[in-house]
């Protein structure tokens, strides 16, 4: 980047509108070859129609757009293939009824009609080893994989491609701390060979560790671009919300000595998956679960939800044992349990229906409330400040930030006595993220015992008073108070001794 | 695209409209070159007609819209037809009575087996609806000995296919009557909620702690109960129950519940539609036969039309997603 190479991409005076809807406004932006250039600004900014727009999903309403110097109009994706432009996606594009190696080969180069070219295949299974996924076998179906195995399959696609321009979409939520280190010296090791990166995550340490120039997006334009380190995280967050959020996290407080039990797991097991565990939740708590993807953590949450058959051990809320019979049973008052999953688009909310309709799923089943009256959810819908054009419009309409306030004030409603969340700020916007911190902290204050699981090791450390880390189906470490490292975490999850340090690659 | 000054309840959309626009356009067309379309005889008795494939289209929404299929409704009808004229050439006074009851009840038992194959055993409904009406199908040849089944209907069955209140056929008031009441169900209560909600997304309705099991074995009983009323009155119209009475209206029903809008992957839709869909296939079918074209010809056009009609519905859709 010395004396300025030609940019792989650049667009001039870029607008893009959808109806009356501003998505980009006159945006200029460049990415150089040998740059991993990250993108940041809340859900909305435009990073994702900027991100379309350089791959040829959609075109401009106004604007150049250049590849490699020369002006180019992609007519779709397929055009910005050819220009060597690889996108990654937020949704993930794997044909799940496909094995991994039909899906490497789908739209790979050199195959049109007829025999598939097979070559890459070595490359990517290469691929895969070096970024934790051994287990994944080629011959394997892509429904079989779990979520993180599948951006890890979505990445290697990419990567096979030979990209001159690798944009990156979320590309690592699902996949935890370690798996993203190693995904990380592949994308840096294609950086020094000169492919541009484009990065878009949510996640600071991540852009911290991997960037090298920043640009901040806020309302459809780009804010500033510096190169990484230039500002701090409070400085970024502020250009991003362009107003100063002073604490992402909301402040623990110090647990009164006699806080109650509120949920008590005693011995509880699904095996193999989750082996006997045994924690306790108190009144004012919020107990984090933490551990590498697919630890056992999640079918945890899950089995407390009754949605496992055959589970062990017991379970009691407020010192009464309760049956896992399935979540009808589960949202009763006189169990009080809610469970937001970990997929919201899929699990969480019925994206044909309206707002409302989801809205009142959950209370509908409870006889003590009137799941019809807008004011059982008015109060969270206001304290998470959901924007919506009316609580008619599907909720497809929202994005994916105020589609988890829904699914919070569905259950919320019901004033749970204990509340398991599945990851519930995965992909989510800096703003609803605090926002929904605070909810949660305001929550614990109240009384509600809650259970967070969590990727991000940031919440496990800030919102979380004490953490819980998996390993093979087991609790290898719970940690609180100065513990509560990412040091220690990242060390339990491995399953290695805190004091022997974290290997770096 | 519509302009209306104020606001239509939610279940008239152009979907559920377009068969009502295409029977129109049918019964106008054909009566340039056939005059008595347009008289009152024939339309009213086509609203007859109409009923019989109306009553098992009702039941057939149910299952439509919860994302699932019923392929038994040939043998259900025929079985609830036999079981009804059995009864009701019996002679007994108390087993005439019971004849209708007992048909509701047979396609009740019918529609429950259905749900529990497809709830607990997880097998999806196209194969185990359609395996059931396999195994209907060998029970009455093993029961009537491969001959036409004896027996006759009874003087209400009759009276409920054939009479009429006040100029209008007796059958299409009942199923009119059927219309309205799982439309109420369907709009006023939780489980037409849940119903609706589970063809769009199962796993979100169960997560939300709704026990989809019943919700789903409930629609298939309806499904089950509607069949058994299309075979009362067919068996009331006939006189009689004959084998295979039920096959030629398998794929008219799915037909105009597609037709009436109801997708056919579950979720959206409604019984409005489908009484649109109904009549459209009734009128379609009638005007090709009182053209006297023949057989060939007048399948070939039946099938090319609903073709066209599904296409359309599926544009529309397609194009607004």
């Amino acid at each position: 980047m010395t004396d300025l190479p030609t940019p792989i991409v650049s667009i001039e005076a870029v607008t893009k509108t959808f109806g009356a809807t501003v998505a980009l406004k006159d945006v200029d932006f460049q990415c150089f070859p040998g740059e991993v250039h990250a993108i940041l600004g809340e859900n909305g900014a435009g990073k994702s129609t900027l991100m379309k727009t350089i791959s040829g999903v959609i075109r401009p309403t106004s604007g150049v757009l250049r590849a490699g110097g020369t002006p180019v109009t992609f007519k779709g994706p397929g055009d910005a293939l050819r220009a060597g432009f690889v996108c990654m996606y937020q949704e993930l594009s794997l044909v799940p009824d496909l094995s991994v190696q039909e899906n490497l080969l789908l739209g790979a180069p050199g195959s049109r009609l007829g025999r598939l070219d097979r070559s890459p295949l070595a490359t990517a299974r290469d691929l895969l080893d070096r970024i934790d996924g051994q287990d994944i076998r080629l011959g394997a179906k892509v429904s079989d994989l779990t979520l993180a195995e599948c951006q890890q399959v979505e990445i290697v696609k990419a990567l096979i491609r030979k990209p001159k321009l690798l944009i990156l979409d979320e590309a690592t939520s699902a996949l935890n701390a370690s798996v993203v280190e190693k995904v990380f010296d592949l994308i840096r090791a294609q950086r020094d060979e000169g492919v541009a990166v484009l990065f878009i995550s949510h996640r600071f340490h991540e852009i911290e560790a991997l960037a090298d120039r920043i640009s901040v997006f806020r309302n459809g334009q780009r804010v500033e671009t510096f190169p990484n380190g230039a500002h701090d995280y409070a400085a970024i967050i502020d250009m991003m919300v362009g107003q100063r959020i002073d604490e992402l996290f909301p402040a623990k407080r110090s647990l009164p000595q006699d806080a109650k039990t509120v949920l008590d797991v005693a011995d509880f097991a699904w095996q193999p998956e989750v082996k006997p565990t045994s924690f306790t939740v108190k009144a004012g708590q919020i107990v984090g679960l933490g551990g590498l993807d697919g630890q056992g953590q999640s079918r945890l949450l899950q089995g407390l939800f009754g949605l496992l058959r055959g589970t062990e051990g017991t379970l009691r809320i407020n010192g009464a044992p309760i049956p896992t019979t399935g979540p009808k049973a589960a949202k009763q008052a006189n169990i009080g349990l809610a469970y937001i999953p970990e997929d919201r688009k899929a699990d969480g909310l019925i994206q044909d229906q309206s707002i409302m309709e989801n809205l009142d799923l959950a209370a509908m089943g409870r006889a003590d409330l009137a799941a019809g009256d807008v004011a059982l959810y008015a109060g969270s819908l206001d304290r998470l400040e959901l924007k919506h054009g009316g609580l008619d419009l599907p909720v497809s309409s929202l994005s994916g930030g105020n589609q988890q306030k829904v699914v919070l004030a569905k259950w919320l409603a019901l004033a749970p006595k204990v509340l398991l969340l599945a990851d519930p700020t995965r992909g989510i916007d800096v703003k609803t993220k605090t926002q929904i911190y605070t909810l949660l902290r305001e929550l614990a204050d109240a009384g509600t015992a809650i259970l967070l699981l969590s990727t991000d090791y940031e919440e496990l450390i800030h919102l979380c008073d004490e953490t819980h880390i998996f390993y093979d189906g087991a609790v290898t470490r719970s940690l609180s108070g100065d513990d509560l490292s990412a040091q220690n975490i990242i060390a339990a999850s491995l399953n290695i001794p805190s004091d022997g340090g974290v290997a770096h690659a | 695209m519509m302009t209306l000054t104020r606001p239509l309840p939610s279940w008239i959309n152009l979907e559920a409209l377009l068969p009502y626009i295409g029977t129109l356009l049918l019964i106008l067309g054909a009566s340039t070159a056939f005059p008595q379309v347009l008289s009152l005889d024939y339309l009213t008795q086509q609203l007859q007609i109409a009923a019989f494939l109306g009553v098992l289209a009702t039941g057939a929404t149910i299952v439509i819209l919860l994302g699932h299929i019923d392929l038994s409704v040939p043998w259900t009808l025929n079985g609830a037809a036999i079981v009804a004229t059995a009864m009701a050439g019996s002679g007994n006074a108390a087993l005439i009575a019971l004849a209708i009851p007992a048909a509701i009840l047979f396609g009740a038992a019918v529609g429950a087996v259905n749900g529990l194959g497809v709830t607990i055993l997880r097998i999806p409904s196209m194969v185990w609806t359609l395996a059931i009406n396999s195994i209907l199908l060998g029970l009455a040849v093993l029961n009537t000995g491969g001959f036409n089944p004896r027996g006759e209907s009874s003087a209400l069955m009759s009276w409920l296919a054939t009479g009429s209140i006040a100029g209008l056929p007796v059958s299409f008031l009942f199923w009119m009557a059927v219309s309205l009441a799982l439309a109420l169900v369907m709009t006023r209560s939780g489980f037409g909620r849940y119903l609706r909600s589970i063809g769009y997304n199962e796993k979100a309705v169960y997560l939300s702690g709704v026990s989809t099991r019943s919700v789903v074995v409930g629609a298939f009983v309806i499904a089950g109960v509607c069949s058994a009323l299309g075979g009362v009155l067919l068996a009331g119209y006939a006189n009689q129950a004959y084998q295979s009475m039920g096959d030629p209206f398998l794929l008219p029903t799915i037909a105009a519940v597609v037709i009436g809008g109801t997708s056919i992957l579950g979720g959206c839709g409604g019984l409005f539609g489908t009484i649109g869909g109904v009549l459209f296939i009734t009128i379609l079918n009638s005007v090709l036969s009182v053209a006297q074209i023949s057989d060939a010809w007048r399948s070939i056009i039946f099938g090319a039309i609903i073709l066209a009609m599904l296409l359309f519905q599926t544009l529309r859709r397609g194009g607004r997603t």
